[in-house]
This record gives structure tokens, sequence and C-alpha cells, in this order.
């Protein structure tokens, strides 16, 4: 019996003595820093590549175009996700997980069934939305990076995932989700940067070989003359803006169709008024002292 | 289950096959990544006691893959000189069925061993040996809990199929039919694991997730002092070789 | 000790509670009653330390755990609670167990010491205490098992075990019987009187005053949203009764016979030899079973009886190994689940999982839709159920975001917006309190009297007693005993 007392006591002087937290601090410059490095590492990497244009493209020995793409975008979306991870909140985590979840089985569904879209960022926009940018980003690079680990075509395009996740919540905050014709602008626009990030990777990790869908597209720019890396560019532009463009459509009626206790749970919708039809966060004046409508049960904790 | 290879902690089976993937993408001839797909992953493959599984995934995977390169770069390869067949708008260079072979050949040691370190792998081996390492423990649990969601997720995904079959829904073999369904099952899915969402980050709080200090781990650790040491060398060792290899060997 | 003056409490859209009070002390039991909707669980929840000002509710009181008191007064500068502190004074077992899994562990184990491992308890503490409360909780044999693949009871004593593993002092549990049959409810009552002797206080929010209280628990009623009685034990006909709380156990109204002359020539489900197994395991055998037009069948039996998988045959949602099942006089092979939408019209235990559409008008109008009616017609034939289930003023609420009675009505009206004869109810009244068992009932006689029949699974034998012309008792997958009502 001593034992177990005295491993009680070990819980309870484990824990923080007082029942409050303290007041939010701003976030430490050393995460900061993380941040700034791997924002930067990806934009060297990219920018290497476009403006190196590895000429050697059936592969000749000696050029680290493949080998730097990899690390430099899988490298750089680590350090974003090392920067972002210790500041987010338990809700914005917990949400993480669903979206990569999501991503990986739509992505897997479209590959499967040839589509010339991807609809692999469902989950990342989804998360980006409810928990903001920077829960984005990390669910870009993470789903990536363990979709990777099934799928390793996935991994290098773990920095183009972070930058949907970190515009997809840039858009929300904008409120370009509280009309449902803007979101699909939001995805066109996403899906010009995510192309562009997109069409190096594809071109020199595994020569644009994608889906039945992209090798068509991407046959049919070659056919017509163009280097790899054009004909992979032009066929990122086509595909991610229209997948973009659905995906970004998709989320909105998602969000649009969730109860709107949930809804309003998630601390970024409510901050940055993301979504339309919610209540105001004042009362207003005269308002009977007495609820007339009692909130649902089994799902008090919602709120 | 009972059959699986243990010769590794999970940990240092990844880095091998990380740091393969790498020596691969270094010497980046067909050579070389065939040699790793034949004498790495092969053997690795067949002793893992997951053999099957493993071949499933790479097929469905890489199958695919090498055949698209063989079509795209066989027949569509505008750099081409050496034109073996000529037919019209296509033309097969050869050329460009080198690229498609030094493609082909590093895509499949690519997949093939990080498929065979992953399918082989205890995912919550990992997880306790990541949280013995220290590491960040939100990014354990969303590795975790994105491996752990799969199964709850398609028995939900059921269980809504069925009660809208109980409702009228008819999924015939036709593709949009099947499409309607899926479109059905999936906005209600989501919804759904969005409110568990809700729920499932308190219960995390009040469990006290949100703290800092170390995390510890209620499995043993299963990591050795050798194998940490075995990791950082070998890590070291590939770092070196790669910059002999672009920059020492040229000079 | 908990203690809690709360003036109020609401959210941003004008719900909430107003005026409670009480102290929990030490080693102490208090059992809130409540009907659907009176706002238990926002109580429960409040108590649990699970509300922040951050996310849309105001909270004017004191609430005082462990000696340390805080004042709310509804602002912004209000204390933010840490959750994790909370946790360790007071543990909180929520409804839907499935939700507060942590999904990273792999064996039940993993899942009881989770709390423990957040905090950096050592791994020989952490084993020792893991299998104390398993000895205690009666989980020693489930924990390498995996926590997602468990029984609804097993799962709830997991819950109840990673609440109290460090040991918290008072335990909050929300409906904590719903969906046990009795053996599972025993369990857990024997579990908390075990707990309580060992200092822990206990604070249960029911639906439902259940059968047994002892005089010395103390008993809360809520009523919209308010404390309206408040006492020691319950006497029946203390005048408490009347507020839409009902007693467990207690018969509902016998009601009017039924109307509609039931003969053996109108059958309605007819099966023949039905056997049905997973792989090698025979879960279900049915030599012969008979039920006619203007018929009330229960099917009784505790968890894993096979009353689900019978239940589940009668629509095709599974199909006999061998043997026939017939509705209607027509053999159901070859007739898929979605075609029998409007024959035979299903009720599932879980409502949660049955609801899918984004209002409650759309969800009613799903099933007539689905069977080909126009849109129009559909929406008459939803907005008649709806009306029916008392549903009418609610029709674009989400179904989410209305209470559990609301929401199993909204499933029973979905069924019945496409006008099936055969009703097959899995579970209807679990988790229902008294206003939703009167409405079930009246729906279900005035079903029969118009020459509808129904199957229903079901644990309350009073409830069965109460709408239904006979039973069958299954055990281990066979028909153990026939009942005539």
């Amino acid at each position: 019996m001593r034992s177990h007392v005295e491993a009680l006591m070990y819980v309870r002087t484990a824990v923080n003595s007082s029942l409050t937290l303290p007041p939010e601090t701003a976030a430490p410059s050393s995460r900061r820093v993380l941040l700034i490095a791997g924002a930067l590492i990806i934009a060297a990497t990219y920018l290497y590549l476009v403006l190196v244009q590895p000429t050697e493209i059936a592969g000749g020995p000696g050029s680290p175009a493949g080998l730097i793409t990899l690390l430099g975008f899988l490298g750089g979306g680590a350090l974003l996700v090392a920067g972002i991870l210790p500041g987010l909140t338990t809700q914005a985590v917990v949400l993480m997980p669903l979206g990569i979840a999501l991503n990986i089985s739509f992505g897997q569904l479209a590959g499967s069934l040839g589509l010339p879209i991807y609809v692999d960022a469902v989950g990342t926009v989804l998360v980006a939305v409810l928990a903001g940018p920077a829960a984005g980003a990390a669910t870009g690079v993470l789903s990536n990076a363990i979709w990777g680990l099934f799928n390793p075509f996935a991994l290098p395009f773990a920095a183009g995932a972070a930058t949907i996740g970190v515009l997809a919540g840039i858009a929300a905050r904008w409120g370009m989700f509280r009309r449902i014709y803007l979101a699909p602008i939001a995805g066109l626009l996403t899906g010009v940067v995510g192309g562009l990030l997109a069409a190096p990777v594809a071109a020199f990790m595994f020569g644009a070989a994608g889906t039945v869908g992209t090798n068509a597209i991407v046959a049919a720019f070659r056919a017509m003359g163009d280097t790899l890396i054009v004909a992979a560019t032009k066929q990122g532009l086509t595909s991610d803006t229209i997948d973009k463009l659905i995906v970004f459509t998709v989320v909105a009626l998602i969000v649009y169709a969730l109860p709107r206790r949930t809804r309003n749970a998630f601390a970024f919708v409510r901050r940055h008024r993301v979504l339309l039809g919610q209540p105001s966060p004042k009362p207003t004046a005269g308002e009977p002292l007495r609820p007339e409508r009692i909130p649902d049960e089994g799902r008090a904790g919602e709120k | 289950m009972r059959v699986r290879r243990r010769i590794f902690n999970p940990l240092t089976e990844l880095t091998l096959a990380a740091l393969f993937v790498v020596l691969v993408l270094v010497i980046n001839n067909w050579r070389f990544s065939l040699a790793v797909l034949l004498l790495v992953v092969f053997p690795a493959a067949v002793t893992s006691g997951r053999a099957g599984r493993i071949a499933v995934v790479f097929g469905v995977l890489v199958g695919p893959m090498l055949l698209f390169l063989l079509l795209l770069h066989g027949l569509f390869f505008p750099e081409g000189a050496t034109v073996l067949l000529d037919l019209g708008i296509a033309a097969v260079t050869a050329e460009g069925l080198l690229f498609a072979l030094s493609m082909g050949t590093r895509i499949a040691a690519f997949a093939g061993l990080l498929l065979t370190a992953v399918l082989s792998m205890d995912v919550s081996e990992l997880l306790a040996t990541l949280t013995h390492r220290r590491w960040n423990r939100k990014l354990v649990f969303v590795l975790g809990a994105a491996l752990g969601l799969a199964p709850l997720v398609s028995e939900r995904a059921t269980e809504i199929m069925k009660a809208q079959r109980a409702r009228g829904l008819v999924v015939t073999r036709n593709p949009l039919s099947k499409l309607r369904a899926l479109v059905m099952v999936g906005r209600p899915l989501i919804a759904g694991l969005l409110i568990d969402a809700g729920d499932r980050s308190r219960t995390l709080e009040a469990r006290g997730f949100a703290g800092t200090v170390p995390r510890t781990s209620y499995r043993a650790d299963t990591d050795t002092t050798v194998q940490r040491t075995v990791r950082w060398v070998m890590l070291a060792a590939v770092v070196v070789f790669s910059i002999w290899w672009y920059i020492g060997r040229a000079g | 000790m908990i203690s809690l003056d709360l003036r109020s409490f609401r959210y941003d859209d004008g719900a909430g509670l107003v005026d409670i009070a009480f102290t929990l002390p030490a080693g102490d039991r208090v059992i809130v009653v409540g009907a659907s909707g009176s706002g238990k669980s926002t109580l429960a929840g409040l108590v649990a330390g699970q509300f922040d000002a951050g996310q849309g509710h105001r909270f004017v009181g004191t609430l005082t755990v462990s000696g340390e008191r805080l004042t709310f007064d509804g602002s912004g500068s209000d204390p933010r609670i840490d959750l994790g502190a909370w946790g360790a004074h007071v543990g909180y077992v929520g409804q839907r167990p499935t939700a507060r899994l942590s999904m990273v562990c792999a064996t039940v184990a993993e899942e009881i010491a989770f709390g423990l491992a957040n905090r950096g308890v050592p791994v020989e503490r952490m084993h020792a205490l893991v299998q104390r409360i398993a000895e205690r909780v009666g989980l020693t044999d489930l924990l390498e098992r995996d926590p997602r693949r468990l029984s609804g009871g097993e799962l709830q004593r997991v819950c109840i075990a990673a609440a109290v593993v460090g040991d918290p002092g008072s335990l909050v549990l929300d409906e904590p019987f719903k969906g046990l049959d009795v053996t599972g409810r025993r369990d857990i009552e024997v579990l908390l009187a075990d707990l309580r002797q060992g200092g822990t206080s206990i604070l249960q929010f029911e639906p439902m005053l259940p059968s047994g209280v002892d005089s010395g628990s103390r008993v809360i009623m809520l009523v919209d949203g308010t404390t309206v009685a408040d006492g020691l034990g319950v006497v029946e006909g203390n005048g408490w009764l009347g507020n839409g709380v009902g007693i467990e156990g207690v018969l509902p109204d016998k009601g009017s016979p039924s109307a509609w002359a039931v003969t053996k020539e109108e059958s309605a489900v007819l099966i023949r030899g039905l056997t049905f197994s997973y792989g090698e395991d025979p879960v279900l055998s049915i030599a012969d079973l008979d039920i006619h037009r203007g018929e009330a069948v229960a099917v009784l039996g505790p968890n894993g009886s096979g009353k689900s998988t019978l239940l589940q045959h009668l629509n095709g949602l599974l199909r006999p190994t061998t043997g026939t099942v017939g509705v209607l006089g027509q053999d159901l092979r070859g007739r898929s689940t979605g075609s029998l939408a409007a024959t035979v019209g299903y009720l599932f235990q879980d409502t949660d999982q049955q609801l899918f559409e984004a209002t409650a008008l759309r969800e009613a109008s799903y099933g007539p839709r689905a069977s080909g009616r126009s849109a129009k017609e559909a929406e008459q034939l939803a907005l008649q159920a709806l009306d029916d289930v008392g549903l009418a003023d609610v029709l674009d609420a989400h179904p989410h975001d209305l209470c559990f009675r609301q929401r199993r009505l909204l499933a029973l009206a979905s069924l019945m917006a496409t006008g099936p004869a055969i009703w097959v109810l899995d579970e209807p009244t679990v988790g229902l309190d008294l206003r939703g068992r009167e409405v079930l009932a009246q729906l279900i006689r005035r079903h029969t009297r118009n020459g509808g029949t129904l199957v229903m699974a079901t644990h309350e034998a009073a409830f069965a007693e109460a709408v239904c012309h006979r039973g069958l008792r299954l055990e281990g997958g066979t028909v153990a005993e026939r009942l005539q009502y």
C-alpha cells in the first residue's frame, strides 16, 4: 500500500499546483529562427532548380539535382514543422492526424482512379481553414512525410504541400471562405503557386511520371517538343489550378455542413471570422436571462 | 505477425532505408539502383515475414509508374537523337529508353527501400522509441494518430454506408453511382470525425497532453546504445561519401 | 472536494444554465437527473473544467476544487483553466467513449497510462499504477487488447480507468451506463461503489432517476438549465416527478390495446432455418419465426446475444449463411438493402452514425428522395413525419445541434417518412428520457394499430412489456425463451 501512496504522491507533485494557466506569452524567437530557416531553404532549393536547370536530363553522373530537391524540400519542411509544432494548441494538433488521413486516402483514391488531378490536399486545406496557416503548413509537410512511408513519390512534394497549407490558411484569414464563390478563386491562385513549386520535383525526381491523367498531359506537351521541365510545369499549372479549385470548393462545402457549435469551437475560426453565420461575440441588450433553448446533450464538451 | 523479423529497432531500420535512398540519389546510376534493389531490398523483404504484402504494395505503387515512364519517355523524348522507331508524332529513341531505365530503377529502389522498412515495422514500437529519444510529443502524437485513425475511419464509413442503405441508397456497379455514394459517405464521415476531434482534444488536455515535462513511455525501450551510435556513424559516413562524390572525386 | 456556485453560464447563441449550486464532499455521491436538453452535459463539462471564455461561452459564478477557489465574472480577464492540472483533481468520463480515445495507443494498458506518461511518471510506477487500477476495474485480461476494438462496456471501463488512474479525488460521469446491458451496468456500479469506498467523490449525470438510489446519495433535479429539486435519496411520490424526469424500470402507461386484429394469414416476417456465422463462428441460429401484421415483437437478451444480428437480417444488411428470410411474402434473396427502405424501416442503435444530412428536414427527406419521390413529395412526407415526432419547430437545425431525444426522434422520423410497414428498432430507448419514451411508445402503438409491424431489440423488459405483444429472449444466438405479454 505504501508504494501505491508514494506513486500517487508522485503524480500529484508532478503536476502544476495551480489550476489556472498563466496569461498567454509570445512565441520564443528560437522558433521564429527555425521558421525563417525552413522557408529560406525551400526558396533556395526552388531557385537552384529553376536557375541552374540541371541540363543532364538523362541523369548524367555527378549532378546532385535529385538529392538537392529531396533534401532541400524535405529538410526545409522539417524545419518548418519544428518551428510550428511547439506553438500549436492541442485542438490544432488533434486536427492534424485527421487532415493527414484525409489527404492520404483521397490522394490514393485519385491515383488509383487515374484522375488527372490529385485531390491530396483536402485535409491540408481543411486544417488550414479551421486552425490557421501554421497548422495547415505542418499538416502539409507531415502528411507528405507520412504518405511517403507508403508511397515514396509523395516525399519531395512536402514543401509544395506546406505552401498550400499556408496559402489556404491566409485565404481563410482574409475571409475568402466567407463567400462560397470566393473559395474557388482562392483555390485557383493557390494552384498556380502549387503547380510552379511541384513541377521541378516531378521532372527531376520522377521524370514527370504521375497518374494516368497527368501523364497524358505531359505526353501531349512533350509531343509538341517542350523540354521535360517546361512540359511538367505546364502540366503542373493545368492540373494544380483545377485541383486546388476543386479542393477549396469541397472544403468550403464541408465546413459549411458542420454543426454550428462545432465550427465555432475552433479558436482560429472565431478569432478571424473565417466563416459566415457566426453569432456576435457580444450579447444583445434585452435578451432574456433565462435561456430559451438548451444545449445539446452529450456534446457539451464541444462548445 | 509473429513471424516478423526483429533484428533492429524500427528507427534504425528507417534510418538505414533513408540513407540508402540518399546513396541511390547521389550515385544516380541505374546499375547501382538495380544493385540496391536486388542485393538490399530483395533479401530484406524476403526475410521480413511480410514479403507477400510488401510485394503487393510495391507492385501496385511502382508497377504503373514504371509503365508510364516507359511509355512517356520511350515514345516522347524530343531530346533523343538516336531514333529507333519513328511513329509520326511519337518516336522511340535510345536516349528516351535509357532515361526511362534510369528513372525506373531509381524509383523502384526508392520505393522498395522505404516500403520494406515501413511494412515490416511495428508502429507502436517506433512511437515508443521516439518518445524515449525525447522527440516532441506533439509530433509523435500526430504520427501515431494519423496511422491509428485508419481502422476507425473505415469502420465509421461502413456504419454510415449501412445507415444510408437502410434509408434507400442503392449503389450499382455504375461508376457514377459509386462516386455519388462516395460523396454521400464522405461528408458526414468528415463531419463526424471533426466533431470527435473536439472531444478528443479536451480529453487529451485533461490527461496532461499540453504539459511540458519530458514524456515517458509505458513500453520498454527497445533501442540500444550500439544502435544509436551506429545510426550516427552511418549518417556521418553517407555525408562524407556524398561530399567526396561531388567535390573530392572531381578534384 | 468540488464546490460550484453558478449564477449563469451561457453560450453566445443564448442557451445555458442559471442558478445552480452544490458541494460534493470527499467520498460522497451526487446524482444530477434531468431530461434531454436540460443542460446536464453542459454542467458536467463545466465541473470538468472544459470551458473557455475564448470559445464562445460566458460563466458567472465560482468554482472551488481542492481548496482553490476560482471566480468568473464572464469577462475577458477570467482565469483560464489549466485542463491538465484540473484533470489531476477532477476525472471526467464523458459520453461517446470512442471520441475520447487517444488513437495513438496500441494497447489498453498504454491508453490507461497515457495521462501518466504525459506527466512524466517513470515507467515502473506507471506499470504499478496501471496494474492496480486494472485489477479494480476488472481490465487485467484486456490490458494487451487494442482499445479501438472493445465492446461498449469494456470501453467504458477503460475510460473510467484512464480518468481515475492518477487518483483525481473526484470523478464526473456523464451517463456512464448508456448502452450497457444489465451485466455491464452492474460491473460499473460495483466499480463506482468501490471507488467511493476509497474516498473518491462521484458526480453522476443521468437522464432518468436510477431505481436503486440509496438514501445517502444526494439527488439534484435539473429542468431547463436550472435546479428544481435537491435532496437526499428518493422516495417515490415525493412530488419530484412530473418534471419530465422518469424513474428507470417503471412501466410507461399500458395504453389502449391494439385495435388491429392480428391474423395468422397476413405474415410480415417469415424466417426459416436461419443461421449466420462470421467465418467459422456461428453467431445466430433461428429455426423458425413468424411475425404478423399488426404485431409488435420484442427481442431481448444480453449484449452480444445476437439481437442486432437478427435485426439486420430483416432488411438485408446481413445475409443468412443458410436459411431464408421473407418480408411481406417476398424472399429477400437478391433484393438490395436500399430497395427495401420503403418496406422495412431500420433504426440503428447508434443514432449519431445514422444522421448524415446538414438539416433536420433534409435528413427526413433523404429516404423518400432515395426511393424515387419528387423533391416536393419528399418534403411533404418529411414534414409530416417530423410533425408526428414533434420536431416541426427545428426543421433547419443541424442534427448534431439537437438534444439527444430530438436526435433519436429525428432518426425515427427519417425512417417513418418512407412509410415502411415494418419497423425494426435496435435499442430505441437507450439514453432516452421520459418524454422521449412517451412519444416513442405512442408512435409504436399507432403504427401497430394501423396494421404495421414492429420488431424491437431492447434490454428494457418494462418498456417491451408496455408496447409489445410478445417477446423472444435470445441467448448465445438462439431463442432461449418465448414470452407473451
